[in-house]
């Protein structure tokens, strides 16, 4: 079930699209434009574990949620247990792969995640 | 802006109504995005100290989960509960009451929790998940009235519009009828415009010096009761411990109380990296408080050992921020770290540590910038 996603990004192009016709300043026209906000900044590290990552976890937010984390495992353990009881469907037997997922690539050392400048919306 | 220096744009922009104000240009104008739905952006820490306003553009967005905007035309405020009248007022309903309007400081509780020791979950906001800006509408003790208040109610429950999905529990939220009577606003305008929809369009909740939890967005109903609202958002989140304890020590539920008034809080929003012995740096920064007041800010160059006083700026309002700057005069070359500390009214002095709590709320010690100073 995708729609949230969709549905984000429809509504970030949408803002997006209409700051590009209301500012095109020419000191804004010389460098790359930053995405728009509600643009999603990256998705879930490959993995055996990314499919069902992907599944469990954004149906109701982007990665980013994900990757901004540093957590250990005990943190992990616990995210995880409040997510399932809030809806996430990770079979029994695969939780502790998931949270080995999560903490290879977003335990205590990451600092890979960035917030990327977003374009700003007023309306 | 060409051939007008920053702080002469800064001050003819002051004069300017504040919605027009835009003295920050285009390219240095974005958000740090945490979240890509649903979203979650924060204002760039440099750009949080240039305007006493926060442009709404600029202003940082929350969002618990992909938000139902609700139709203005159809969209009516329900007010039930512990009322002689339940009524259902639309938008046209509440603009023609009498206007309130304050300018005041909205801060999400989170705000700095990622530089929380040890880390937690959750946003991982560092300092822009706050901002100031001038927001109109109507009492909401005007609207109980209108409905007849009941004696007994003690806690106004406060609904939003926004469905969390599933299994999810619901973002339903209760404060104390005191508080949200003595200055709470059902706020339709931001800054002179319209209530954006990513900022809780048609009508928000807005409780000056309490933290961004209490000001419901989307408001679509408000119901006076004798106790208060329960749930995870009241019960489990956004509570914050009664005593200080030990780092990275998990704090039991009834150790911990909800968050309600902001802390005392300074940032230093611009400074410059290096400096020569006798020549002034100016650093600037913003200080607010849940007390109506900043009193002071003071910075030290020695890690607290002595204070300069730093100046605050012309602007104020009850529970706004206040802009300040601090001339600094370098006295020996070498690394120089300044830190800032600011004091409320209530005389409450921001803290060298913050109270660590599982959650992350209310990050407030004293912000620290490093100078390298040259002979």
């Amino acid at each position: 079930m995708r729609l949230s996603r969709s549905l984000a990004a429809a509504f970030g192009a949408v803002i997006g699209g209409a700051l590009l016709l209301g500012q095109a300043a020419p000191e804004a026209a010389r460098e790359t434009p930053p995405p728009p906000l509600g643009t999603e900044l990256g998705e879930l590290p490959a993995g055996a574990m990314k499919p069902l990552a992907d599944q469990a976890c954004l149906h109701c937010h982007s990665a980013d949620m994900i990757r901004q984390q540093r957590l250990t495992e005990k943190q992990w353990t616990a995210e995880v247990a409040k997510m399932v009881g809030w809806g996430a469907v990770v079979p029994e037997d695969q939780r502790a792969a998931l949270v080995a997922y999560l903490l290879e690539h977003f335990g205590p050392d990451n600092d890979r995640f960035r917030p990327v400048a977003a374009q700003p919306v007023g309306k | 802006m060409a051939g007008m220096s920053r702080r002469g744009f800064l001050l003819a922009a002051a004069g300017a109504a504040a919605a027009s104000a835009l003295p920050i240009p285009p390219p240095r104008r974005r958000l740090l995005q945490m979240n890509g739905y649903p979203i979650d952006a924060e204002t760039p820490l440099e750009l949080l100290g240039e305007t006493y306003i926060t442009p709404n553009d600029l202003f940082f967005v929350r969002h618990h989960w992909n938000p139902v905007f609700p139709d203005a035309a159809t969209w009516a405020l329900k007010v039930d509960g512990e009322v002689e009248r339940p009524l259902a007022l639309s938008l046209g309903d509440l603009k023609a009451m009498p206007r309130a309007s304050a300018t005041c400081v909205l801060q999400c509780a989170g705000n700095g929790r990622a530089l929380h020791r040890p880390i937690v979950p959750g946003v991982q906001w560092t300092y822009g998940a706050a901002g100031n800006a001038r927001w109109t509408g109507v009492r909401v003790r005007d609207v109980l009235e209108k409905a007849g208040l009941k004696a007994g109610a003690k806690h106004l429950h406060t609904f939003g519009t926004d469905k969390p999905p599933e299994k999810v529990p619901p973002f339903h939220r209760s404060l104390e009828l005191d508080k949200v009577r003595e200055d709470g606003i059902i706020a339709f305008e931001m800054n002179g415009a319209p209530l954006p929809l990513l900022h809780g369009a048609p009508a928000r909740l807005v409780v000056p010096g309490w933290a961004g939890d209490h000001w419901m967005k989307w408001l679509d109903r408000i119901s006076p009761q004798p106790s208060a609202q329960t749930g995870f958002y009241m019960d489990t989140a956004y509570r914050f411990p009664k005593n200080p304890g030990e780092p990275g020590v998990t704090f039991k539920p009834d150790e911990m109380s909800p968050v309600t008034e902001l802390f005392v809080k300074s940032n230093i929003t611009e400074a410059p990296p290096r400096a020569r012995v006798g020549r002034k740096a100016t650093i600037r920064g913003i200080a607010f408080s849940g007390a109506p007041d900043v009193a002071r800010v003071d910075v030290s160059d020695d890690g607290g050992k002595t204070w300069a006083a730093a100046t605050l700026g012309k602007d104020h309002d009850p529970f706004a921020w206040r802009l300040w700057s601090f001339a600094y005069l370098p006295k020996a070359a070498g690394k120089t770290t300044l830190v800032a500390r600011a004091t409320d009214s209530r005389g409450s002095v921001q803290p060298k540590d913050a109270v660590w709590n599982q959650s992350g709320y209310f990050y407030n010690a004293w912000p620290s910038v490093e100078i390298e100073v040259s002979a």
